[in-house]
């Protein structure tokens, strides 16, 4: 009956795409760094976090306004026990383990015991419990119990939280867990002369001394000596005391050094692929981006003319000397090699638009880096750079979406300016809008006003405007020079040329971005 | 237009599509080279009029070579330093000539253009030009591509008004070109300057004789309209045209 009971909310709530929805939802916004809108949760919850420790701070000597009090008491700690329970909800799925479990069994035609997956999910919950941050989160919440005073400064706590929301405490710790080694042996070293001091100090002037009355005193002493502090209320008076101070100073100081050293270089090591995150994170905040795969003759030129507009990029290239080149060239580049699955991986492919460029010189790389992604999500769209037009065909099948080909693009143009010489510099004026008149793309989705009008009612002569087709929204099928009857429908795209003023008139008069 | 002649200088992979398309036009191409290699590839695929000489020697290029001013000479040597090299002994040899040079960065180009060559066509631009369009306005692109590539209906031509059209003395505002089912993107008024003038730019122009439009359309229509254009008047257009027209 009970596992009657228990298997049919499991199924319920497995089959239920609203649960699991909102269950993604949350888990988006409290776990997935890939998730563009959980910066906003993670500024709200440091926003909450240094107003709590202000509040702290500006209670010692003030008088608070009850409401602030009650805001700290109620509102706060109300929102973080709310995320603690959230977490705690997220962090794994009984309906899932039971499900998954329940069909094996029927699967393999053994009896299914209930309690299993739920013990399994029930330890993945204590694990949880018992996790350092989420220690941390309940640590946090405890300042609200006002009967005890003390607990006030487990507000403190909530600073620790910040760990969770900022990225760079993060990665600072994570630095320093690579020299885990060292650090743990510095310390054990360090333990090992202040304890060994301090008991020498402790045997020859516990007597003699006034200020070393404990063993205690002894070791403070001890730790304040080697760290080069030295606060000067507990002092050696006798000779052999003194003795152990020079040892201990000296030791200090060769310690301090090393300490730092092991730091310093711990970051000097780190420092690239530091930076190298940073970019990555930075180019994962948005919505659409490029990423560019090798940096040569064609990726400078491209980056010319790109930097006049606003499309994010970043460069993936495997030669450091190339790397180096395009870092003092000022561009947004790291050394990976775009051809291995993690580094793909790594770029938020779920939710933004990812246009990819395989411009490196090789065939080669640029089908494997095209297959590579495409293998990671079909929604990449694909640009290559290919040698020669026997090739094309693999490309194709590799699914790039764009072949360039650097030769034969330049042969057309060059067939172009000796056979059409006239023309040659109208085709490039339209494309690169050097000139008087550009060709330009106008989306009815970005200019409603168009919807529903004629191009006779428009009437793209009167403002200057030469009208040339358009991509009719459904099919995607371009027409050409249409009857003046038609109507434009939303989703449509016209294709007019003019001057570059006239465009802007033309999309100013009918260009109030459409929200519906 | 048979005596329309190009020379290429060298022969490689570069220049192969260029080579053959210019033959296909009814372009008298003559291929200059400087090694046996591309001298044999070049035999290989079919052409005939294939000069080999040293082309750093000026004297060797002015006497085997029989340049008009109203040729083409066009650089597509691989080696870059040569190309550039090529192009300042040719402007010297043959000032009035057009020297068209295909480059491979920004600085060779700068160096081209330095030396004399009247267009510089610069490899790896004209493909980042391309990516940066696709990107950018990938309808607009598409259209281009197939109004340059042989392959399409749609393309873009020259139509010279002669000397009894129709068209003559007519404004082109007042002339709907929409009916002939093609779309004037702009004209040469070579009484005036050989500069191309886009529709756009607000011409209140007469057309006459001697001027070169320039459409857009599908190759029937165009064919269709060079034939009225030739036509004395608009009622010499033929019933069965007419028809089509409707």
């Amino acid at each position: 009956m009970f596992t009657k009971l228990i298997l049919k909310i499991a199924f319920f709530l497995h089959r239920s795409k609203r649960y699991r929805d909102t269950k993604k939802l949350f888990y988006n916004f409290l776990q997935n760094p890939d998730y563009i809108y959980k910066r906003y949760f993670d500024s709200f919850m440091i926003f909450l976090i240094l107003v709590s420790v202000i509040i702290l701070v500006y209670e010692v000597e003030h008088q608070i306004p009850q409401w602030v009090d009650d805001f700290d008491l109620y509102a706060v700690t109300a929102i973080f026990s709310l995320e603690y329970i959230l977490r705690f909800w997220v962090y794994n799925d009984f309906h899932t383990k039971i499900v998954k479990d329940y069909e094996e069994a029927k699967f393999l035609n053994k009896p299914f015991r209930v309690l299993s997956p739920i013990i399994t999910t029930i330890k993945g919950k204590i694990e949880y419990i018992l996790s350092p941050s989420a220690i941390v989160d309940l640590l946090a919440i405890l300042p609200a119990y006002r009967p005890l005073r003390v607990l006030r400064i487990f507000v403190l706590f909530r600073v620790f939280k910040l760990l969770r929301y900022t990225k760079s405490i993060h990665q600072f710790i994570e630095v320093l867990a690579t020299k885990r080694f060292e650090l743990i042996t510095l310390l054990f070293l360090l333990i090992f002369i202040v304890t060994t001091a301090g008991i020498a100090i402790y045997v020859f002037e516990q007597r003699t001394n006034p200020n070393i009355n404990s063993l205690f005193d002894a070791i403070y002493w001890a730790l304040v000596t080697i760290s080069s502090v030295g606060y000067g209320d507990i002092s050696p008076i006798t000779p052999a005391g003194r003795v152990v101070s020079m040892i201990i100073i000296v030791s200090g100081i060769a310690m301090i050094s090393f300490v730092t050293s092991v730091i310093v270089s711990a970051f000097s090591e780190k420092l690239n692929e530091l930076k190298e995150n940073r970019i990555v994170e930075r180019i994962n905040k948005n919505r659409e981006f490029l990423i560019i795969c090798g940096y040569g003759q064609m990726t400078r030129m491209f980056l010319k003319n790109h930097s006049l507009h606003s499309y994010e990029y970043v460069i993936l290239e495997d030669d450091k000397k190339k790397v180096e080149r395009g870092i003092k060239d000022g561009y947004n580049i790291i050394n990976e090699n775009a051809s291995r699955h993690d580094v793909i991986a790594k770029f938020n492919i779920e939710y933004s638009n990812i246009t990819l460029l395989a411009l490196t010189g090789s065939d080669i790389n640029n089908i494997y880096i095209t297959l590579n992604a495409k293998a990671l999500s079909k929604k990449i769209n694909v640009i290559a750079r290919a040698s020669n037009d026997k090739i094309v065909k693999k490309f194709k099948l590799a699914g790039v979406d764009h072949v360039i080909l650097p030769s034969m693009v330049a042969n057309r143009m060059l067939l172009f300016a000796i056979t059409q010489p006239a023309m040659y510099k109208a085709i490039y004026s339209m494309l690169t809008g050097q000139t008087l008149a550009q060709l330009d793309e106008i989306s009815t989705i970005m200019h409603y006003k168009l919807v529903g009008k004629s191009i006779e009612e428009i009437d793209f002569k009167k403002h200057k405007l030469l009208f040339i087709g358009f991509q009719c929204g459904l099919k995607e099928e371009f027409i050409f020079n249409p009857p003046t009857k038609i109507d434009f429908r939303v989703g449509d795209i016209l294709l007019v040329m003019g001057h570059k003023a006239s465009i802007k008139y033309f999309k100013e008069q009918y260009g109030e971005i459409y929200y519906g | 237009m048979a005596n329309r002649k190009a020379f290429i200088f060298g022969y490689s992979k570069r220049s192969t599509f260029l080579t053959k398309e210019l033959q296909k036009q009814n372009f008298n191409v003559i291929i200059v080279v400087s090694e046996q290699d591309s001298y044999d590839k070049a035999k290989e695929h079919g052409y005939l009029d294939i000069i080999k000489l040293d082309m750093t020697d000026d004297d060797a290029l002015e006497q085997q070579l029989d340049v008009e001013e109203s040729d083409y000479l066009v650089c597509v040597m691989e080696d870059s330093h040569f190309n550039v090299f090529l192009t300042l002994s040719l402007k010297s040899l043959f000032p009035k000539s057009k020297i068209i040079a295909l480059s491979d960065s920004f600085h060779v180009t700068q160096k081209l253009k330095m030396a004399g060559a009247y267009k510089v066509i610069d490899l790896y631009q004209v493909s980042a030009n391309r990516i940066y369009n696709i990107l950018n306005k990938p309808i607009a692109t598409k259209l281009i591509t197939n109004l340059l590539s042989s392959e399409h209906q749609l393309s873009i031509r020259e139509i010279d008004i002669p000397k009894n059209s129709f068209l003559n003395n007519i404004k082109v505002d007042d002339f709907d070109f929409s009916k002939y089912g093609i779309i004037l993107v702009g004209m040469i008024d070579r009484k005036l300057s050989e500069q191309f003038l886009f529709i756009t730019s607000g011409l209140e122009h007469s057309l006459d004789r001697g001027d070169m439009l320039v459409c857009i359309g599908y190759n029937d229509d165009l064919d269709r309209f060079e034939r009225y254009v030739s036509s004395a008047c608009i009622k010499g257009i033929s019933n069965e045209d007419e028809i089509k027209l409707n």
